[in-house]
């Protein structure tokens, strides 16, 4: 029995609402906000179901549904049991204290959601706009400098890096 | 002169197409659909990028026309290059041996410096 289950898709939601118990499986149904996705592990961790619907945990975070208890937040490298009663789902939300990058992926920093100062940003590493012009890189192309008079837009994720101010008016 | 390959794929991340264009003796970078800064209008256009010294500058960006940007810029070069008018702001880049993509962006900086 358990290796014919194993050839089939499992609907998380579907089995939870019917207050059965989830059998092995291939793969696993599972709704994340409106989506359903498929994954092919009972224990994915949690970063990997949000990519799974085009999020990052640097701005979002992912919710656990439950049909008896209360929601549980998942944190990006947390493992979730697909197979656990009761899981209905997930959900997704902006986080309020979002991640950002500032000189490459591997230099996060916590910050707000909203609007900021270049200032502000580039305070995080120290620097200041009167030594440091501050760069955004947007949509896979190279970084380009923002205005230090401009607002800058945090959602969570933006990657930043800073460059020594190296011309002037003449 | 002769632009490392490396260099211009580099360029190639900031604009459409990269070409060539020489001009009484220099060889100028024609950047198709540049993209400028934050705060610019328009937020693309086409530029030329002289990387030698050039009227008085280390090197220049020329511009198929004048951008409006968050700080008010001293336009005071204009130039006709093939059958065209570009213009550049007055701005003096200072770097010491850098690539092509080093002279663009000290350049395209000055979109997001006061003075």
């Amino acid at each position: 029995m358990n290796d014919q289950l194993a050839e089939v898709e499992i609907d998380v939601f579907e089995l939870a609402q019917r207050g059965e118990e989830v059998p092995h499986a291939k793969k696993y149904r599972v709704r994340i906000d409106c989506e359903t996705v498929t994954v092919d592990t009972p224990e994915p961790k949690g970063a990997a179901l949000l990519t799974k619907v085009g999020k990052r945990p640097c701005a979002f975070e992912l919710i656990a549904e439950f049909t008896h208890c209360e929601n549980r937040v998942i944190e990006p490298g947390e493992t979730v049991d697909l197979r656990q009663r009761g899981l209905k789902g997930f959900l997704t939300a902006h986080k309020e204290i979002v991640t950002i990058f500032i000189g490459g992926p591997e230099n996060p920093f916590q910050i707000e959601r909203g609007e900021h100062t270049v200032a502000q940003v580039l305070a995080k590493v120290d620097k200041t706009t009167d030594g440091y012009v501050l760069l955004e890189e947007k949509d896979g192309h190279p970084p380009l400098p923002v205005p230090p008079n401009m607002p800058v837009k945090i959602c969570g994720c933006e990657m930043f890096y800073t460059q020594p101010q190296s011309g002037g008016s003449s | 002169m002769a632009y490392s390959e490396v260099q211009i794929e580099e360029l190639k991340g900031y604009c459409k197409k990269v070409g060539a264009l020489t001009e009484l003796g220099i060889d100028l970078l024609y950047l198709e659909a540049l993209r400028l800064p934050a705060g610019c209008t328009p937020e693309v256009c086409d530029a030329l990028l002289c990387p030698v010294a050039k009227d008085g500058y280390s090197s220049r960006l020329y511009f198929s026309q004048q951008i409006n940007g968050r700080f008010a810029r001293n336009w005071n070069g204009t130039v006709r290059i093939g059958e065209k008018n570009w213009y550049a702001f007055s701005w003096k880049v200072e770097l010491s041996a850098p690539t092509l993509a080093q002279i663009l962006l000290a350049h395209l900086n000055g979109f997001a410096k006061e003075k």
